[in-house]
């Protein structure tokens, strides 16, 4: 076996690593910069105003094109999350009748008693 | 033997030998990687116990003849899946607690839909995570409830707990969780109010994209995505770190959009002002002092975690009211510490004496 001084593969590795670090740690300094975050926020807040542009543009087409604008799929929407959470709530309903009726709950298989006690307190490790 | 020079001729041969079959598997493995799809990951049985919008509250099977009387509720981070608590069975830190013999529910998180953009901090503080609480006391039949926060988890349930000190929570788990903002020095910068219009942002785009996000976690150590793809390829050759690098690659890669209006609180509230540093935090009118919380709470914290440096979360024990409050310090990093084999050997354990104890 090579040992990991000579070892070319392991220096690469190593030479990797380094870099790695060396790179990470240099690019932190920069970024902790004022100048940073100024210049970045300023390219970010430009992509932010291009992607409001262009999806006010799409919204124009899409209209243009008699198909259903965003606000008629956002109410599809909401309406379809308010269904589901009524199901949600029926669901649920339907479980809290069916425990207090003293039965299975509905569909579930039945639960492990709640006896269990720590090791430290001579419970059992299963 | 070693020549004079430091190189061990004899061993040449064998190691070129090495790296030739390594260079053949390279490039076997490497088509099998791009034809096949990773390992399935968060598949221990479950049930989706309630969903609304953007939130899923899942109830997973019990694996034990015998639980503990208190549930435990699993808060995720809204930055991402919850599956990285869920990886692959033996990997699965859900797994580890049913196998335990904890009942456990988790609070995940899909992506805020376009008109779910005006969701604020109140909505996941005062509805969601108490919405989740009562139906796991209406599920289990039990009123207390201990309650796991991962990252950004735990400040959603430091907050909860600071404003219901009252109960239900019973006991408090935070992994990696920050509380002093001004120390996660490059998310600060990042959104340093001189310069980050987060007004204009939300305004323009609604719920803040994915894509931003997973940037600004990307850019917290630039050269290490690179790096991590030049030791896929060194790797390929090998199942086991394939396997590992598909898990943590897609779950890394798979983060969530952040609701606008949640998104601009965090930027006012926590990173400009730092009020749940400074005592000043508020959620909807009603004040969320972390000195209010009273119930057994546990912290673990990673010793080389990028994302939440300790200085951004040690102040947390300190500022807790409770009388019983432990910080652990593990090896790891911010995602290593919670998933992967050195959480298997290290955190799991720990969690599992310290809330065993606290949950009869």
């Amino acid at each position: 076996m090579t040992d990991k001084i000579t070892d070319p593969i392991a220096l690469w590795q190593k030479m990797v690593g380094e870099m790695e670090k060396g790179f990470n740690s240099f690019a932190t300094k920069a970024m902790e910069t004022p100048e940073f975050s100024q210049a970045m926020n300023r390219a970010g807040g430009a992509a932010a105003g291009a992607q409001k542009q262009f999806a006010d543009l799409m919204e124009k087409y899409l209209l243009s094109m008699n198909l259903p604008s965003r606000e008629q799929m956002t109410g599809i929407a909401e309406r379809l999350q308010a269904i589901e959470g009524q199901l949600g709530e029926i669901r649920s309903m339907l479980s809290q009748m069916s425990a207090n009726s003293g039965d299975a709950r509905i569909g579930a298989a039945p639960r492990p008693p709640r006896t269990r006690r720590p090791p430290s307190e001579g419970g059992a490790q299963k | 033997m070693n020549a004079p020079t430091g190189l061990d001729f004899a061993a040449i041969p064998e190691r070129i030998q090495s790296e030739v079959q390594r260079a053949i598997m390279r490039s076997i493995k490497g088509v099998e990687y791009f034809s096949t799809s990773g390992p399935t990951l968060g598949s221990t049985p479950k049930d989706v116990f309630h969903s609304r919008g953007t939130m899923s509250l899942y109830h997973y099977r019990p694996m034990s003849d015998e639980i503990y009387r208190v549930p435990v509720l699993v808060v995720m981070a809204t930055t991402n899946r919850g599956y990285i608590l869920d990886l692959v069975p033996g990997q699965s830190f859900i797994e580890f607690l049913l196998k335990r013999g904890y009942d456990v529910y988790m609070l995940d998180w899909s992506a805020p839909r376009p008109e779910e953009k005006s969701l604020r901090m109140e909505d996941y503080v005062l509805d969601f995570i108490p919405d989740c609480v009562r139906r796991v006391q209406a599920d289990s039949g039990e009123q207390d409830v201990s309650v796991i926060g991962y990252c950004f988890g735990g400040v959603l349930s430091l907050l909860y707990g600071s404003i219901f000190p009252d109960g239900p929570m019973k006991n408090l788990i935070c992994f990696t969780t920050p509380i002093d903002f001004r120390e996660m020095k490059l998310f600060s910068n990042f959104s340093d109010r001189r310069y980050f219009d987060v007004d204009g942002l939300v305004d323009s785009v609604g719920n803040v994209p994915p894509e931003m996000i997973l940037s600004s976690f990307e850019m917290l150590r630039p050269a290490s995505r690179t790096v991590s793809q030049i030791q896929l390829w060194e790797n390929i050759w090998n199942d086991e770190f394939v396997k590992s690098y598909r898990m943590f690659d897609r779950w890394a890669t798979d983060t969530l959009p952040l609701a606008g209006e949640y998104f601009r609180t965090i930027t006012k509230d926590l990173m400009w002002d730092n009020k749940l540093y400074n005592d000043t935090m508020s959620v909807g009118g009603r004040a969320a002092k972390l000195e209010n919380i009273k119930v057994p709470i546990l912290h673990a914290v990673a010793e080389h975690d990028h994302i939440v440096p300790y200085d951004a979360a040690k102040h947390l024990i300190a500022k807790i009211g409770s009388a019983d409050k432990e910080e652990v310090m593990l090896k790891g990093g911010h995602v290593s510490l919670v998933a992967g084999a050195n959480a298997v050997k290290r955190l799991w354990p720990k969690l599992d004496s310290w809330l065993g104890t606290r949950s009869t």
